[in-house]
């Protein structure tokens, strides 16, 4: 009956986001072929925004303009918190650093939160900052790949920026989150604009008493919560209305919302796959890509499960505690069985940053998949640049598998030379240097050594999460960190704080443009090339042969940069005394 | 550079009505109208019209009457949601989970079958033996200085035990000083370990205490003292205990009873979670209504059959209660008989 249980949830979920996939890939590849002609008032919108077919250099520049107002944008709504209105609870302001961390963590979709939302975050906030970047930030990977997708099938331009951007807000993501809005709104999500609720407790002093003896109300922080988890899944997101994520009942009220979130956040990447081969006219190969990113999801869930919920939590052994549903500490009941390791695998593969438990407190080998798909950040990834990611890899694949038979390496009938392979490396190797490099800096001084929550080997994965996270473009995790500062008058903030704002920062910053712009760079190189005629000697690249060397070239790349971390931190704690210290 | 300047202008400008103004807006007027109360967060009014809760939220019960929510690392603030964030690596949760199993575990078999294992870990205690060596608390204290430490921070009566401690205890406080160069000006958490170490062997096979004194004047009044037993004994030392009594057969818990959420709000409890409070909530409402003990149990039973379902039909999780609701019932149910106010 457990066992049962334990994986009916993944199968579930998997399949009907598939089912779902196939027909959204039709859709979207429609929309960003431009085949929509949307009513008269839309079109006049669309000629306000077209400045007219762009080639990689415009459309880079445009994305990156974009995001610079994106950034003003964000960082203004912040600081003016306090007199902005909408804040029933009179929230006041952040810290500076924590304001810039912010705003470059959501303009980059990673959501990395150094504050928590019901506590910090006024509705304005949560709706003209949160909301809004959510929407625009993903729809900017969104049309990073599509420009890839154009350039690699032979266009001589890329399209227009502003164009797809409007067409992906407007036509994908706002109708796709209404839908998803209403449904969340029917199983218990709340859409308020009042402030948060007083209770009195049911039980007198259940809260404790203030000094006179009185019983304190438990106080219940609520607001436009429907309008923002949609978006956050939908868009790979991840940034929770509530410290607690989709943990917190009110993000997510039960098996029914916990499963809807896993299909939403799964839904586009999976699509984004298959809207790739529609718009390449290149099905086989897509499905290759598919299969690859789909068989590296299914190990990585099938492991947290198996470490997780199918194996007690080591730090109570001896003691009379039945552990048959696994590990529970930092796990809420109401998703089900496995839906913690599950959720935990699955939002990390696809880049969104959303939790529903601890990854903090998952079982130390556990912990080795959210890691582990952040690291690889090519398992479907986050909205287009998990895609792009993996075509770098592609890249690299055919590349040595070129090398291999000893002809000259192609993709999709252009050859890849000298130029394409460096900017492929750029790309690729800005991930590992951007965790590693800071991880190494921040654990051998205080700045880390001060801000762990949890001694030994998983203080080390605490700041490895950090960094990992963030240069993924992820934004959970291993939340006992502390790096936040709270508000500006917070007289007691995480000490080295602002190090973290600013590191983590700059981090997904660097991590989010270079792996945008370089395969954009890439794309249209190849594109400038011939075509070469496809013949008995081409290296097919839609056949299982070369999808198991993909998927070598990312297991082996993957294990060369980040082993011997994971050496270091979960495999070393899994292996060390438990507990460890006092 | 123009065309450019426009186009973002028109971009912004567009995308904050539409998704910062036209889409949360159609989603409040949904929630407000077809959706009213969920879209206020669930919330449950008492008698009086006033809020005592959400369905969604955990809130905290301690009495024996009610059934207890899971621990909450939030405190049940639902303000401030939050877990633990403890490894399993970190002796704070094992820690943690042991001092509240010690009071209420019970033996599974043997001669004493069905009774607390609590007076036999205070029985041990008393003997002062660990290991083979005397001195539990120092041992405790050396071995888990974090804990120790937490003790001194746990409460100012605490500290001041300890500061006081310090002025008597020159020898020690200056050894300490000498291991500890860097720390010129120690707070009593820093004196965690030599304070127990000292305590150990001047008070054996006891533990430092808050204890109620009656004053003259009628006010119960607090004060640190060492004491042979009690529930601090039980809680505290009931994970060293378990290493001296490797075969002692303990009735296990469930899991979910001792183990805290990550949003520390988790309204629900397993049903196995559930059936072993029974017992106790059952005897306390017996008790206030002067009913018969077993008709009670087999009331609250039933109602606790009525209230449970399973995550999406049972398809993917275990059986579950919500707290919050079921003591709701009982209070609806019990405590009018008992003589107390129904909301």
């Amino acid at each position: 009956m457990l066992q049962f249980q334990v994986w009916t949830l993944p199968v579930l979920i998997l399949t009907a986001t598939t089912a779902l996939a196939i027909p959204l890939s039709r859709y979207l590849a429609w929309i960003m072929d431009g085949h929509f002609a949307p009513p008269k008032p839309l079109t006049w919108i669309e000629q306000r925004l077209d400045t007219g077919a762009q080639n990689w250099k415009q459309y880079a520049v445009s994305l990156l303009l974009f995001n610079t107002v994106m950034f003003v944008f964000g960082f203004v709504v912040l600081t003016l918190q306090p007199v902005f209105g909408l804040n029933p609870d009179g929230k006041g302001m952040l810290a500076p650093t924590t304001i810039f961390n912010s705003a470059i963590s959501f303009l980059t979709n990673t959501n990395l939160q150094h504050y928590s939302g019901e506590q910090h975050l006024s509705y304005a906030s949560q709706i003209f900052f949160v909301c809004w970047n959510m929407f625009v930030s993903a729809s900017v990977g969104f049309c990073a790949l599509a420009a890839i997708v154009r350039a690699l099938r032979g266009d001589a331009r890329m399209g227009n920026f502003y164009l797809d951007m409007w067409r992906v807000v407007a036509y994908i993501f706002v109708p796709a989150a209404l839908v998803m809005g209403i449904l969340l709104l029917a199983d218990g999500v709340p859409m308020t604009l009042h402030g948060g609720a007083s209770a009195t407790t049911v039980e007198p002093g259940g809260m404790g008493s203030n000094d006179a003896g009185q019983s304190q109300p438990q106080q219940i922080a609520r607001g436009p919560v429907a309008a923002i988890i949609p978006i956050k899944h939908l868009g790979t997101n991840g940034g929770g209305f509530f410290g607690a994520n989709s943990a917190h009942p009110f993000e997510n009220p039960s098996a029914w919302s916990n499963m809807l979130t896993v299909v939403n956040y799964c839904l586009f990447p999976f699509a984004l796959v298959l809207m790739f081969g529609r718009m390449l006219k290149k099905m086989r190969h897509a499905w290759m890509i598919f299969g690859v990113m789909m068989s590296i999801f299914l190990a990585m869930t099938g492991w947290a499960i198996y470490w997780d919920t199918l194996q007690p939590n080591p730090g109570l052994a001896g003691l009379p505690v039945d552990q048959h549903l696994g590990n529970l500490e930092g796990k809420e009941l109401r998703f089900g069985t496995s839906a913690g390791a599950a959720f935990a695998a699955g939002t990390t593969a696809i880049t969104c940053g959303s939790v529903n438990c601890a990854h903090d407190s998952l079982n130390p080998l556990a912990g080795i998949t959210p890691l582990a798909g952040m690291w690889l950040n090519c398992v479907f990834g986050g909205k287009g640049v998990g895609l792009i990611n993996m075509l770098l890899y592609l890249i690299i694949g055919v590349f040595i598998a070129g090398l291999m038979v000893g002809r000259t390496p192609e993709y999709l009938g252009k050859k890849v030379e000298a130029r394409e392979m460096k900017l492929a490396m750029l790309a690729l190797l800005v991930h590992p240097i951007l965790i590693l490099m800071p991880t190494g800096l921040f654990i051998a001084s205080d700045w880390g050594a001060k801000a762990t929550n949890n001694p030994g080997a998983h203080g080390f994965t605490e700041v490895l999460y950090e960094f990992s996270s963030a240069s993924a473009n992820n934004g959970s995790g291993f939340e006992g960190l502390g790096d936040t500062y709270g508000n500006n008058d917070n007289p007691n903030p995480a000490p080295y704080s602002p190090n973290w704002d600013i590191a983590t920062g700059l981090v997904m910053l660097f991590s989010r443009f270079i792996p945008i712009v370089a395969p954009m760079a890439l794309a249209a190189s190849l594109a400038a090339k011939k075509p070469t005629p496809f013949t008995v000697g081409t290296m097919r690249t839609d056949t299982l042969t070369f999808g198991l060397v993909l998927l070598g070239t990312i297991i082996m790349v993957g294990a060369l940069l980040f082993l011997p971390v994971a050496a270091l931190g979960p495999i070393a704690e899994h292996l060390g005394p438990t507990p460890f210290g006092g | 550079m123009n065309a450019h300047l426009r186009a973002n202008l028109w971009l912004l400008g567009l995308t904050i009505v539409l998704c910062s103004v036209i889409y949360p807006l159609v989603l409040w007027g949904i929630g407000q109208t077809v959706f009213t109360e969920k879209a206020e967060g669930s919330m449950i009014t008492g008698a009086k019209g006033e809020v005592i809760g959400s369905h969604l939220i955990a809130q905290p019960f301690t009495t024996d009457e009610y059934f207890q929510p899971r621990p909450s690392a939030a405190s049940y603030k639902g303000e401030a949601s939050g877990g633990t964030n403890w490894a399993a690596s970190n002796y704070l949760l094992r820690d943690r989970v042991a001092r509240q199993l010690g009071p209420v575990v019970k033996y599974a078999s043997g001669p004493k079958k069905g009774q607390l294992a609590a007076p036999d870990i205070e029985a041990w205690f008393q003997k002062d033996q660990y290991a083979g060596k005397p001195g539990i608390v120092a041992q405790w204290a050396n071995a888990h200085s974090t804990v120790a430490q937490n003790w001194v921070k746990a409460d100012e009566m605490n500290g001041n035990y300890v500061t006081a401690w310090q002025k008597t205890h020159d020898v020690e406080v200056a050894q300490w000083k000498t291991a500890n160069p860097d720390n010129t000006d120690p707070k009593p958490e820093d004196l965690a370990v030599p304070f127990f170490t000292s305590f150990s062997k001047s008070y054996p096979g006891t533990f430092p205490s808050a204890v109620e004194h009656k004053s003259p004047d009628g006010r119960t009044e607090k004060t640190v003292e060492p004491v042979k037993a009690g529930t601090d004994i039980q809680s505290v030392f009931f994970d060293m205990w378990t290493h001296e009594h490797p075969d002692a057969d303990l009735e296990k818990v469930p899991g979910d009873m001792v183990t805290a959420s990550f949003s520390g709000l988790d309204p629900h409890i397993t049903l196995d979670n559930a059936n072993w409070q029974l017992d106790r909530v059952a005897a306390a409402w017996a008790k206030r209504t002067g009913a018969d003990p077993a008709n009670t149990r087999g009331e609250i039973e039933q109602l606790l059959r009525e209230k449970t379902f399973a995550p999406l039909g049972g398809l993917v999780g275990e059986s579950l209660v919500n707290v919050l609701e079921m003591n709701i019932t009982l209070q609806g149910r019990y405590q009018k008989s008992a003589g107390g106010t129904v909301f």
